[in-house]
């Protein structure tokens, strides 16, 4: 089943590509290809609607409850993104009115650059318009559905348009927007026009079979994880019930632009590289120049020695003429070659600080721990970064958070499909045992995890679980297991503590009735002994803390390098 | 008023205080009351403590009540004595069953078993007895015989003449020391019988006007105030005779009398009577007198293994005759009463004391 998705998910991407190449795509001839054109096809004659309607659950909107989150996905989503390349702080407002039972308005606005008149009905009336399909650059989504898949549900479940309200170059412009089906063209209807001095996308939809939920997988839920991941961001949820929420940004730089990086050899495929090889054709003659251009780390002499491995493939040929089998061969050399491994600078993680910042802003939690990691590699190829933090206690068990994961890839939340997920699997394979935290699922903790990569490797196209890459889930288990340890101090050190403050009220509360009677006895001031008592049990059980401390550290590193080996071991 | 009892309890206080004065944890000594620490006494020829001694800290977690409910009886029983009022230790325990603070859900004590060992630990502590802290045990015990007692209580003394007591006999104080003195006895020796009906017995036969002897009951086993005038009439150099069940209770009550219990051996000396000679009811009275052997009843389970116990003991076996008498116990498998006795003839119990004590013929 998942298989088929995958392929699905291909031929949409394959389709998307094809749209957006059209002019140069010279009809290559790689079988694939041919079926993806004819599914195309397909699409046109039986109208976009209809596909959308067959397959709305792989672009994530299944069920009446995940419908509404991803909406709210998509389009937070997109003003970030808008926001952030604009070098704008982003101020994001989303308002959820309830309309009946299972209809909802949504209106989510931004304050980002807006969009030019030229380019909205494309961003948000056309299906598979984005900008965003496969470029090795560390970013929220990874196609194009978003908004205008947003627009498309909200027609096809309520017959409505969307309005946009753009407020562009000094200009609000209030748009009704609609997808005409059949030809996935948009409609774009002009409502207004007037001078303004804000800029900012404001969009408002409405949806029917949609179910509002105030649990660990709504709206609620997904803003203030995407306000967490996002400490740069101030984001206000209005609720159905009326309830106001502010998430208000706790610093105030943006984050640094990510760039596009070329891909490295070993973290494509042969699909891959045939779509490399259709897409860069009219700029390349030859495939070996191809390789040299769009791939990192293949110079001259690689591609001697790819020759060498693969004699039977030309690489003087055309790259358009390039067919599946040879990129098969092409893909399986690559694996043979020693490889200078990918550049790691393109990764921007949230930044341990910017964490530690985001979650006092968010949750005030009793005790935090950070883990900051150096970039991995993933098949080879594919750089990443996994970040992680344990919050304890305070404010997380104030907001009711139990043994909670909090799943995030290049900062989007992820809310579904969590069984699936490698981040949940490895944390399931996490004895907490080892680290004071016998009941986890009991204890008021939260542990996240933002997966960081130029390319996150989805599960299926919902997109809201990370494939159990061996690579990736060895490195998420460090980096939780490391965060685990620092919150282990913490915890025995504050059971110590609290144990001790137990012990000396114990006592304490025996020095009353102690004093009077020694005083009896001896014929002594009773406040002068009672006094003098409290001063020895004071020093007593705060010495002891210090001591036991200490103790408690030594044995703490002692353990730390024994399980460090273990670790390695596993 | 003990006056020297006060000053230990003074003592205690002063010890204690100069601890906290230092900055050190306030402590309190005792010795050790467990069977391992109590040893038999070869020259006093009695149970007492051994050396082995515990020191409880304030300062631990596990100590810190018990220290405090010490030092809440040593203050309380300090108060008794200067008051000098007499209470049980179960008025000393409701004395102290308060809740140690409003807002404290914890009692000083809630059960009387806490103060009852804590009692004890302060006895042995300060070398003094119960009594001396103008606390009370049950009375049981009685007297009669030539002998002048002065009683100094509630603020008046009465004199008390222990042969004009009728029936009932003069009943044994849980105190003979504090506020009592014994003015005159006059007699030849002192009877210990267990039972207080052959106590009736004797004293309708005027055994102890005939016999000039001072007859007692404990009334099974001794209470302290019962041991502790035993001792005192030894003391005066009048002969302990003691007549007791052929059985495992017979025996455990004349040994309590003359070395001290296990239980109770930290009371040491004071309270025991090594002096006491066992008349009987003995093994080869069965065969002395025949009418006995139809009387004998079948020994119990409890009397055999405490005869097994008794000869392992080594201030009974160093007694060839407890040995003898005791393996005579566990080879018939028999035991005998004191009332079988009166079995042939009532008074016969007379003539049969004064035989055994003309002739020597007794258990050491």
């Amino acid at each position: 089943m998942r298989k088929d998705l995958k392929r699905l998910d291909k031929k949409i991407r394959r389709n998307k590509s094809a749209t957006k190449n059209k002019a140069d795509n010279t009809n290559g001839g790689y079988k694939d290809g041919d079926q993806m054109v004819d599914l195309f096809k397909d699409f046109k004659e039986h109208s976009i609607a209809e596909f959308f309607k067959k397959n709305r659950q792989m672009l994530g909107f299944s069920g009446p409850a995940r419908s509404f989150t991803v909406i709210i996905h998509e389009l937070v989503t997109n003003s970030l993104d808008a926001c952030e390349e604009a070098g704008i702080l982003p101020e994001i407002e989303v308002e959820i009115t309830q309309l009946a039972e299972d209809h909802f308005k949504i209106s989510v606005k931004d304050n980002g650059p807006g969009i030019p008149e030229k380019y909205i009905g494309k961003a948000l009336g056309k299906m598979l318009a984005g900008t965003k399909f496969h470029r090795y650059i560390q970013q929220r989504g990874q196609q194009g559905i978003g908004a205008s898949g947003c627009v498309m549900l909200s027609y096809l479940t309520t017959g409505k348009n969307t309005i946009a309200i753009s407020c562009f170059d000094k200009v609000r412009k209030e748009y009704e927007i609609g997808i005409d089906l059949k030809r996935n063209e948009p409609i774009l209807r002009k409502i207004s026009e007037q001078p303004t001095e804000e800029s900012g996308l404001t969009i408002i939809s409405e949806y029917k079979e949609l179910k509002y939920e105030k649990s660990n997988k709504g709206p609620f839920e997904y803003l203030r994880r995407t306000a967490l991941a996002n400490p740069h961001a101030t984001i206000k949820l209005k609720e159905p019930d009326g309830t106001v929420s502010v998430f208000p940004r706790s610093i105030t730089v943006n984050p640094p632009r990510p760039f596009e990086i070329k891909p490295h050899p070993l973290g494509i495929s042969a699909h891959d590289l045939l779509e490399f090889c259709q897409r860069y054709a009219k700029d390349y003659r030859k495939l070996s120049s191809l390789l040299q251009e769009v791939f990192s780390r293949v110079s001259a002499n690689k591609v001697a020695e790819l020759r060498t491995i693969v004699p039977d493939v030309d690489f003087d040929k055309n790259p358009a003429l390039v067919n599946w089998e040879e990129a098969e061969k092409i893909v399986n050399a690559f694996k043979k070659v020693k490889w200078i491994a990918p550049s790691m600078d393109a990764l921007v993680p949230i930044g341990k600080e910017q964490i530690e910042a985001s979650f006092k802003n968010i949750f005030n939690p009793e005790y935090l721990v950070v883990t900051e990691r150096s970039p991995k590699v993933y098949r080879g190829g594919i750089p990443f970064m996994v970040e992680a933090a344990i919050a304890y206690g305070g404010g997380i068990a104030a907001a009711g958070k139990k043994g909670e994961i909090m799943r995030f890839a290049n900062r989007v939340p992820l809310l579904f499909d969590t069984s699936s997920c490698a981040i949940t699997e490895t944390i399931k394979t996490i004895d907490w045992n080892r680290y004071n935290l016998k009941n986890f699922e009991e204890e008021p903790i939260v542990v996240l995890v933002n997966f960081v990569s130029v390319y996150v490797p989805y599960a299926s196209t919902g997109k809201l679980a990370i494939a159990p890459e061996e690579d990736v889930m060895d490195e998420i288990k460090f980096a939780v297991m490391e965060a685990a340890r620092g919150m282990q101090r913490y915890i025995s050190g504050k059971r110590k503590t609290m144990e001790l403050a137990t012990k000396k009220r114990l006592v304490m509360r025996y020095v009353p009735q102690l004093a009077s009677d020694v005083a009896f006895l001896s014929g002594e001031k009773k406040e002068k002994i009672e006094k003098k008592l409290v001063e020895i049990i004071e020093s007593k059980y705060s010495k002891e803390v210090e001591e036991e401390e200490t103790k408690e550290e030594d044995n703490q590193n002692e353990e730390k390098e024994s399980e460090e080996e273990v670790d390695v071991n596993e | 008023m003990n006056k020297a009892v006060l000053e230990k309890l003074r003592s205690l206080g002063k010890k204690i205080t100069e601890e906290i004065e230092r900055g050190e944890s306030p402590t309190f000594e005792t010795p050790l009351r467990t069977k391992a620490n109590t040893i038999y006494d070869e020259g006093l020829g009695c149970l007492r403590i051994g050396d082995k001694k515990e020191t409880r800290k304030f300062l631990s977690m596990s100590q810190a009540k018990t220290f405090m409910q010490t030092m809440a009886i040593a203050a309380k029983t300090k108060k008794f004595i200067e008051e000098e009022l007499h209470t049980s230790i179960r008025g000393l325990f409701y004395q102290l069953k308060f809740t140690l603070g409003e807002d404290i859900e914890e009692d000083l004590f809630s059960e009387q078993s806490e103060s009852n060992a804590l009692i004890e630990d302060l006895e042995v502590a300060l070398g003094i007895k119960r009594e001396d802290l103008n606390l009370t045990t049950d009375r049981k015990g009685f007297v009669a015989g030539n002998m002048i007692i002065k009683d100094k209580f509630g603020g008046e003394e009465t004199i008390i003449d222990c042969s004009k007591q009728g029936r009932s006999g003069w009943s044994i104080p849980s105190d003979v020391d504090n506020d009592m003195e014994i003015k005159k006895v006059e007699a030849n020796y002192v009877l210990v019988v267990e039972k207080d009906a052959l106590w009736q017995r004797l004293n309708e036969d005027k055994f102890w006007k005939k016999e000039n002897c001072i007859l007692i009951t404990p009334k099974g086993q001794s209470t302290r105030g019962t041991r502790r005038l035993l001792r005192k009439l030894a003391d005066m150099n009048l002969p302990i005779y003691a007549l007791m069940d052929c059985d495992a209770w017979g025996w455990y009550i004349y040994w309590t009398i003359k070395t001290g219990s296990m239980n109770l051996a930290y009371l040491g000396r004071n309270f025991a009577v090594p002096e006491a000679k066992f008349l009987g009811v003995t093994m080869s009275d069965i065969e002395e007198f025949p009418f006995l052997k139809k009387l004998t009843i079948k020994a119990k389970e409890v009397d055999i293994k405490r005869a097994e116990e008794m000869l392992e003991y080594p201030w009974i076996n160093k007694h060839k005759e407890w040995v003898k008498e005791l393996k005579l116990v566990l080879k018939t498998k028999q035991k005998i009463e004191q009332d079988a006795l009166q079995g042939e003839r009532l008074t016969f119990v007379g003539e049969y004391i004064k035989d055994k004590i003309e002739k020597k013929r007794w258990l050491p």
